[in-house]
């Protein structure tokens, strides 16, 4: 579809939102192409390339939004996803108590993509093949695996933003992911580890020596052997070394979602009106932000034209601030984020993270164990839950004992849990040495929006007084 | 639109790719078409948001041999569709070859359809505001306990289509009505939070919802710590009950487990899993839950399947390749799930239950605390059921919403618990189920029922 075409029609909806009431519009096409190749046990269980592209409309009425999308790339189309958007706006006007009407700011012109020396497109889907090939027969090397599993995925396309100030902002969204995973049954008993992780680099990520198909599924085979030993963590309170991964997930899920403004103007945050309060240690220091210089997601712009900042959360302990839409910041008299973000069209964007992740500290990796003493080192996590409140629970897919100050024995699948706001306090050191991923498979949920794609990472994160293994 | 022409367009649409591939010499094809018209109103104390619009796509295999390809696209036009399958027979043509895969449907057989609502597409924002008013109208917000309140209300009216170049072309309706209500409450820096729903085919009362989940908000203050750590029985309330169970089945009755043999039962065929008391049926053919369709996603007609009998496991669940690679036949259990916010037509069918229903048993949730002298009553979601290890069973969740029982009576509120055990002795340890199964919207629904040697901490 040719861009002219689409910004034409973006504008239109803009002109037909205002002419039937709407004070405020904005309006969004997204043209994404997203390929998934999945190889379990050799066979290749999906192999899948999926266009997904639509415009969604949102209308502002006396500060209450309604939102609507549409597959159908015409004006008639355009024409009725505007009508039903203003309608909505309007109807809902009447209960809606909490305004989150903004300023106009200068219109926003740009033309933006992610520094891609390998495009996926380039690439023929053989050759995607045979990287999880690759990967698949090194998982075999080290271990005779009941499964193994082989996952490719990539995402890339077009993102066209037009609003009522006359902004006109194009940019190209690029993930790359590849996991691969191993699987042992045997008498009983289940070992399994994945590897892998994504970039918005191009394929070149690949090439990086810790990133290639041989390497990660060196590490997948021999991490699912050592669970074949692994011994049961010891139950209760424990210090615990976070990897950069783990600590990244716990900071986003338990953390991040607590300074979604939608949940503080709203009261439902346990941070709400907490600014300048101590939350944390000095050694806490939290992160947001869209493009990082260590890597990540790329994520210039957000859904309603903003242009993302890096924001800090908490600093040395002391909340600072909280992430927002261009509502919720005007309401907070706040300085914008660039943090709303939808799935894809056919969602209304709402207050989500970019890349969060807590700040490198001045410990080496052995200085961080030695510190730990006797521990939990917390090295890759299989899915998580949090409550409003802030308990968490993560599984730990990956973990060592640290004893004596050194990395010992590997631990069996365990939980870790606790309430991250009284676990901040217990934070007492990171490394030095920082790095953020993304990726196609996982992703973040809020509203009903899985799966968005977010940075995760950070440092090695050293917290005191968490719950391993829940009950004993 | 009328439900009858959104069936003649989905069954249009799927005829006229089936032609398309014929015309592109494609050997052998599959389409799904979707097309769904969502509306969703959210309150969230005083901020509204709304969401409407249409999903439509397509999502095609294709197969040369044994080999498989798979594209979609979004919308309807013909370019499109042409562009999809020529992308799914050009992966198809490099892909390695699948052993399991013996082919598309063949005919068109049909199952029963549920109810429809005909007032569901109907319904617009106006009306949905109405409803959210009924729901707050008796809620007193001037109670310094309400940290906040929240309402929603959903619509959902669609319609697939599978079509195969092999002689199948079905399709299926639905209707869907949703209402929600959060609370968070606060005192004495206790905070609580609570949830209640309606959900069905049809539109339901949504009345008393908001009131019953405030109130169980507020009935959950003062908690107090649990101290110390022992073994106890658990009673469950229905909704509770199936949010714990969910995961164990999930994957213990997978037929894609159990062909890749990482499930647990693989061995267990006609053998004891639960207690005698305990029966499980997969129902695709329950006319007032979602998962009642004349076909599942692949197009082989519902059906109602008896999985667990008198604890005695009868079968696993599948879809045709699966079904086929095990030696059964498929149990209409073909779904598809998505991932990115990815919706039906994006994704190729995978095995997924239907609406799987515990069998009620005779006792009052009131009866099962009267028979417990010391014990725990889950009143709340427990959080981390997906961290049980899916081999040995051994789980350990938490719940913040749970009440201490002493003879025979519902006490304390807790402060948040954890709660560890073994999934599979837990289904040989079920002292009661309740007569009180609820909808739960979800793919299980169970009564309440009283879980034996549960090991409770704070």
């Amino acid at each position: 579809m040719e861009s002219e075409y689409i910004f034409d029609l973006l504008h239109k909806a803009v002109e037909m939102g205002h002419k039937q009431g709407g004070e405020f519009i904005e309006a969004r096409y997204d043209d994404l192409q997203l390929t998934t190749i999945n190889l379990t046990n050799d066979i290749i269980k999906q192999s899948s390339s999926n266009n997904r592209k639509g415009i969604g409309i949102l209308v502002y009425f006396k500060g209450t939004p309604g939102y609507s999308f549409t597959p159908e790339l015409s004006q008639e189309g355009v024409k009725e996803a505007t009508k039903r958007a203003v309608k909505f706006a309007k109807s809902t006007d009447v209960r809606n108590k909490i305004k989150l009407d903004f300023d106009k700011i200068p219109e926003v012109k740009d033309n933006i993509e992610a520094k891609v020396k390998k495009h996926p497109k380039d690439f023929e889907f053989n050759e995607k093949l045979d990287m999880l090939k690759r990967g698949v027969e090194q998982i075999k090397e080290q271990v005779d695996a009941t499964t193994t599993i082989g996952l490719f995925g990539e995402l890339y396309g077009e993102k066209y933003f037009v609003n009522t100030e006359g902004s006109e902002i194009f940019w190209v969204p690029m993930i790359v992911d590849m996991r691969l995973g191993g699987v042992i049954v045997r008498e009983g008993q289940q070992a399994q580890a994945f590897e892998g992780s994504g970039s918005s680099k191009g394929m070149e990520y690949f090439e990086e020596k810790k990133n290639t198909p041989e390497v990660l599924g060196e590490e997948t085979g021999k991490y699912t052997k050592e669970q074949l030993d692994a011994v049961a963590a010891p139950t209760g309170k424990s210090k615990t070394l976070v990897s950069p991964l783990m600590g990244g997930v716990v900071v986003h899920e338990s953390f991040g979602h607590l300074s979604e403004s939608d949940f503080v103007v709203t009261g439902q945050s346990p941070i709400a009106d907490r600014v300048g309060e101590e939350l944390g240690s000095e050694h806490v220091t939290i992160i947001d932000e869209g493009i990082s210089p260590y890597g990540g997601l790329f994520f210039p712009y957000d859904d309603q034209g903003v242009k993302t900042t890096r924001t800090v959360l908490l600093e040395e302990g002391i909340l600072k601030g909280y992430l927002h839409n261009r509502g919720t910041a005007n309401k907070m008299n706040a300085e914008l984020t660039g943090n709303s973000r939808a799935i894809n069209f056919m969602y209304n964007p709402i207050v989500r993270m970019k890349n969060t992740y807590f700040e490198k500290g001045d410990l080496t990796f052995e200085e961080a164990v030695e510190q730990i003493n006797t521990g939990i080192y917390a090295v890759r996590m299989s899915g998580g839950q949090v409550g409003l409140d802030g308990n968490f629970m993560f599984n730990c897919s990956r973990g060592y004992l640290i004893e004596k100050g050194e990395i010992s024995k590997p631990i069996k699948n365990t939980a870790l849990s606790g309430n991250i706001l009284e676990l901040l306090k217990y934070v007492e050191g990171a490394t030095k040495e920082i790095e953020l991923k993304t990726g196609y498979f996982g992703g973040c949920g809020k509203n009903g929006q899985g799966g968005l794609p977010c940075g995760f990472g950070g440092p090695n994160v050293i917290m005191d007084q968490v719950l391993v293994g829940g009950a004993k | 639109m009328s439900l009858d022409e959104l069936r003649d367009k989905v069954m249009s649409i799927a005829e006229t790719t089936i032609k398309y591939a014929k015309d592109l010499s494609i050997p052998t094809a599959e389409v799904y078409v979707l097309e769904q018209s969502i509306s969703n109103l959210t309150d969230n104390q005083g901020k509204i948001d709304s969401r409407d619009g249409l999903v439509q796509g397509v999502g095609i295999r294709v197969a040369v041999g044994k080999k498989l390809g798979f594209a979609s696209s979004t919308g309807f036009d013909n370019d499109s569709i042409k562009i999809s399958l020529k992308k799914a027979h050009d992966i198809a043509k490099v892909s390695p070859e699948n052993p399991m895969f013996e082919g598309f449907v063949t005919d068109t057989k049909l199952a029963k359809e549920g109810i429809f609502d005909p007032d569901i597409p109907h319904l617009d924002s106006d009306d949905m505001i109405e409803h959210c008013n009924i729901m707050s109208k008796d809620i007193d917000m001037s109670d310094k306990r309400i940290i906040s309140g929240s309402y929603g209300v959903n619509t959902i009216w669609e319609g697939y289509a599978v079509g195969t170049t092999e002689g199948c072309l079905s399709s299926s309706l639905n209707t869907v009505y949703g209402a929600n209500s959060f609370f968070v409450v606060t005192e004495a820096g206790d905070r609580k939070t609570s949830f209640d729903f309606v959900t069905g085919r049809k539109i339901q009362s949504v009345k008393k919802i908001a009131q019953n989940a405030l109130t169980k908000a507020i009935n959950s203050l003062g908690s107090k710590a649990f101290g110390g750590t022992e073994v106890l029985p658990t009673v469950w309330e229905p909704r509770e009950a199936s949010s714990f169970l969910m995961f164990a089945f999930f994957n213990c009755l997978s037929g894609t487990t159990y062909v890749e043999k990482s499930n647990p039962w693989r061995e267990k065929l006609n053998e004891q899993v639960a207690v005698k008391e305990f029966t499980l049926i997969d129902d695709g053919q329950k006319p007032d839950t979602s998962a009642c369709r004349a076909i599942d996603a692949e197009g082989i007609p519902k059906q109602t399947t008896t999985a667990i009998e008198n604890g005695i496991l009868k079968t696993f669940l599948f879809d045709k390749m699966y079904g086929q690679a095990a030696g059964f036949a498929s149990t209409g259990n073909a779904s598809r799930g998505g991932i990115f916010g990815g919706v039906a037509y994006e994704n190729i069918p995978s095995v997924g239950p239907n609406k799987m229903l515990i069998n009620e048993g005779s006792k009052s949730l009131d009866e099962q605390i009267s028979e417990i002298d010391k014990g725990i009553l889950i009143s709340g979601e427990p959080i981390g059921m997906f961290t049980a290890n899916p081999v040995t069973g051994d789980f350990s969740i938490t719940c913040s919403e749970a009440f201490l029982i002493l003879k025979g009576e519902k006490t304390d509120s807790l402060k948040t618990i954890s709660i560890a055990g073994n999934y599979f002795d837990t289904l040989n340890n079920i002292r009661s189920l309740g007569n009180d199964r609820e909808e739960t919207g979800g793919p299980l629904d169970a009564p309440s029922m009283t879980l034996m040697n549960h090991t409770i901490s704070d």
